[in-house]
């Protein structure tokens, strides 16, 4: 998938909202306490992102992030990656379903260009072939 | 593929807005680190959630962030701000 670089790139939202699956992506650095922690020691910053199935227990969630103070995500992983709130949305009736798939990566990088044409185009397509979502909810830390 | 509808929920506009998000929600005065309202806040957190997936279906200008204000939050922390 390509994104450009030069309008904002717009996709409309067809549909009700209570017929739509949605995905959460966080560049807060959330990920499963089992997964590799994000490399803070590298200044360049990481690149990589991490699944989150969408079965995740939400106590089994971390931050590994050393640019912003995350202590209230240590208490409550939902102030950046709201997990439990869309469950609560999905048993209200407000949307349809959680996504398969979430992903969760560190958004701090001096290596721009590779996380514009890099990382990001393989998180598009993660949300786009594995999680079925309808739309996406973005958050930062 | 056509692309994925997004909602971007941001405690930094003005840095958000450099990005040129499609559709951005800014919850007034939320601290970084607090994007949805502070650890336990489960009722806030889920109307920002909401007010964000609102944004979905409504006429928002793209590369603009919503402001919305959430008195239950009762803080108020200064955004950064971009420097020129």
């Amino acid at each position: 998938m390509s994104i450009s670089r030069k309008c904002v790139p717009f996709t409309p939202f067809e549909g009700e909202l209570s017929s739509s699956t949605i995905a959460l992506v966080t560049a807060g650095g959330v990920h499963l306490n089992e997964q590799e922690p994000f490399n803070i020691a590298d200044e360049l910053g990481d690149l990589t992102y991490r699944i989150i199935p969408e079965d995740v227990d939400s106590s089994q969630l971390r931050v590994t992030h050393h640019h912003y103070d995350h202590t209230d995500a240590d208490k409550d992983i939902n102030v950046v990656f709201p997990i439990d709130v869309l469950r609560n949305l999905q048993a209200e009736g407000i949307i349809k379903r959680v996504a398969k798939k979430h992903v969760g990566y560190m958004g701090y990088t001096m290596q721009l260009k590779a996380m514009y044409e890099g990382t990001a185009r393989e998180i598009a397509n993660e949300i786009d072939k594995g999680s079925r979502a309808d739309a996406v909810i973005l958050t930062g830390g | 593929m056509k692309g994925i509808p997004t909602v971007l929920i941001t405690v930094s506009p003005e840095v958000s807005a450099q990005m040129r998000p499609p559709r951005a929600l800014y919850p007034k005065g939320f601290k970084i680190g607090n994007s949805l309202g502070g650890p336990g806040m489960r009722e806030l957190q889920a109307q920002v959630l909401r007010e964000a997936l609102t944004l979905l279906g409504e006429d928002t200008r793209p590369g603009q962030a919503i402001t919305r204000e959430y008195p239950a939050y009762g803080e108020y922390h200064e955004p950064p701000r971009v420097r020129n």
